[in-house]
């Protein structure tokens, strides 16, 4: 069984505008210990999908589907249950490091209170605690700075003050939204390496969202495509780097920049994502796709296993792709 | 932080300089003067009264020597209008008297604002919120001169509750009214701070990851959202504080209370100069004072800011 199965997950939003379904029938699982990357752009369900998943949608939004974690089925979870699986079985840690620790506390308060709630331990003992983990995640003299603010604390330094807040608990499936995204280029390598360190070092599965192709490729034994939403392609990551067999998924391949890049202008995928307002009625990517057909406008393409094991959204066969 | 304070206070000293100057010149660029009156003086006495007052000197001398008696003998000069009345003698009796409505006007705007602006964000756009939102609005609608015959029309005529006006040293039956006519409106400017801050705190990333940690919503509310909430409120307070001990025109003419506010209406219409100016002072002082104090409550909850 697997530690994390979401089958058919959806999630839309009440506007002034109308009904925005951010999420169309998402299904995939995460194995114990594994790691699971999510990509897509801005706008796809990604976020959303995590969210619903820790039970973190803003209020207008609504989950529908299932989402079982260790067989036990958690979406929609009335709040003081939730609050017993958040950060002691699964815990998240986000996008932008400046923002998401609360600036008017220390850090030493916004680490112990995790285990002073959860495992009900004294403030000294959290306080050690806390300090190991800040140790964990290699932040140099954690023992004074533990105390400091966290506007005292570089961006690198603050993700890894939430990585360690995250992993207090041991938990044993960990969430990073984009956890690199806000940070610069070398500060990301270090980030990444820790988490892969601190994966071995716990055996937490990880559910890593991000639009970094290169992030995926180096810790992710298995991929999911998301676009308008919907999966668009969901297997092994050696399988859709070498051979993907999705439009959507070969043109983000296709836009990584390449070191031997000759100076020409980056790879695009042209046009938008759907606005989801209004999406599109058949296949999400239709209007983007170099190989759409008129049957593409019309239906949306059900999610098919292939010989491989991968699953796919496309009406066209792989091998018409060329 | 010391050196910060000290330096603010010595900032304090040519800002109040400068208010003196200004409302001096300003009140003398006001036509008519203490003794202008239908029955014209004769011209000697007129003479030997404004020799008397000092107002025969151009108006640079009369500022210095009125400034110089301030600092000297903390003298504000005797009142024009009210014989043997000295305006240390009139501010020392009506300040405690508009302090003490003032101050439970605060505390009831301030508890009862507050309260109110963290209900309706808590509990945004249900009919807890519209109740809450609604009252506010009201109490914006209702500015104290509106307020006060209401208040004695209902306690008052009708229901014959409370006395309609007076001080006598401060019962509680005398305060009751001024307050909530005073109150109403600062209440409800502090109910409509509160509920966007605390709306906008609480979408924030770090209450998500408040949130995230499974900490029960009531330490995610006291522990994370509270104080950063209650920030823009502050400010807000600072300057409805010295406006309800000090701005009470309306409630000692409408209560006959005997505040300072009469003493500026009346004062101001007499052309009573010295006591305009010790009023105008003590605003002046108190909104420099309360300015400085809530700058120092910023620094010591938002760690950020250091001076």
């Amino acid at each position: 069984m697997a530690l994390l199965e979401v089958s058919d997950l959806r999630v839309s939003f009440d506007t002034l505008d109308g009904r925005v379904d951010a999420v169309n029938g998402v299904s995939f699982s995460v194995e114990a210990g594994e790691t699971l990357g999510i990509v897509g752009e801005s706008g796809s369900g990604k976020s959303q999908t995590v969210f619903a998943l820790m039970g973190l949608l803003a209020q207008n939004g609504t989950a529908s589907g299932s989402i079982r974690y260790d067989g036990r089925e958690i979406l929609n979870l009335p709040e003081p249950e939730m609050n017993r699986i958040r950060a002691e079985q699964i815990a998240m840690i986000f996008q932008d490091p400046m923002t998401s620790l609360n600036p008017y506390l220390r850090v030493s308060r916004q680490l112990t209170e995790v285990l002073m709630h959860h495992k009900g331990m004294s403030q000294r003992d959290a306080l050690d605690e806390s300090i190991r983990m800040l140790d964990a995640v290699r932040i140099p003299e954690a023992r004074n700075r533990v105390h400091l603010y966290p506007h005292e604390f570089s961006g690198g330094m603050r993700q890894r003050v939430m990585i360690a807040m995250a992993l207090l608990c041991k938990p044993r499936l960990l969430i990073a939204d984009e956890p690199t995204t806000a940070l610069d280029v070398t500060v990301q390598a270090q980030i990444m390496d820790l988490l892969k360190d601190l994966q071995q070092e716990f055996g937490t599965a990880i559910l890593l969202i991000t639009h970094d192709l290169g992030v995926i490729a180096g810790s992710c034994r298995n991929m999911l495509v998301l676009y308008g939403g919907r999966v668009m392609e969901y297997g092994a990551t050696d399988d859709l780097f070498y051979r993907p067999s999705h439009p959507y998924t070969r043109g983000l391949l296709h836009a990584i920049p390449r070191i031997d890049h000759d100076g020409a202008q980056l790879a695009t995928i042209p046009g938008n994502p759907p606005n989801m307002l209004n999406p599109p009625p058949g296949c999400p990517f239709e209007p983007r796709c170099d190989f759409a057909t008129e049957r593409c406008r019309t239906q949306a393409p059900p999610l098919e296993a292939m010989n491989d094991g991968r699953l796919r959204a496309c009406l066209r066969a792989p091998e018409e792709l060329a | 932080m010391l050196t910060f304070i000290l330096r603010r206070l010595a900032i304090a000293i040519p800002t109040i300089l400068i208010i003196i100057v200004l409302s001096f010149l300003l009140m003398h660029a006001a036509p008519g003067g203490p003794f202008s009156a239908d029955r014209k003086l004769p011209p000697e006495v007129l003479a030997n009264l404004e020799a008397k007052y000092d107002l025969d000197k151009p108006l640079p001398v009369q500022i210095y020597n009125y400034v110089k008696r301030i600092v000297v003998d903390f003298d504000f000069g005797p009142s024009f209008k009210y014989k043997d009345q000295t305006v240390n003698d009139l501010i020392a009796s009506g300040f405690p008297v508009t302090l003490t409505y003032g101050f439970w006007s605060f505390v009831v705007a301030t508890l009862i604002g507050v309260g109110l602006g963290i209900v309706a964000a808590l509990k945004h756009n249900s009919w807890l919120d519209y109740l809450a939102t609604g009252t506010a609005i009201l109490g914006s609608v209702l500015p104290n001169f509106v307020m006060a015959p209401l208040l004695v029309l209902l306690f008052t005529v009708y229901l014959q509750w409370l006395p309609g006006g007076g001080w006598e040293g401060g019962q509680w039956q005398y305060i009751i009214m001024p307050v909530i006519a005073l109150a109403t409106s600062y209440l409800a400017s502090i109910a409509r701070i509160t509920r966007s801050s605390m709306l906008e705190v609480l979408n924030s990333n770090f209450i998500r990851t408040a949130r995230a940690k499974g900490l029960p919503s009531r330490t995610v509310i006291l522990r994370h959202a509270l104080k950063p909430a209650l920030l823009p409120v502050l400010t807000s307070l600072g300057l409805s504080f010295v406006g309800m001990v000090t701005g009470s025109v309306v409630i000692d003419q409408y209560f006959s209370t005997g505040g300072i506010g009469q003493h500026f209406v009346n004062a101001a219409l007499n052309r009573d100069y010295s006591v305009i100016m010790g009023v105008t002072i003590l605003v002046g002082s108190l909104t420099i004072l309360f300015n400085l104090l809530v700058e120092i409550l910023y620094a010591w909850i938002d760690p950020r800011i250091r001076y």
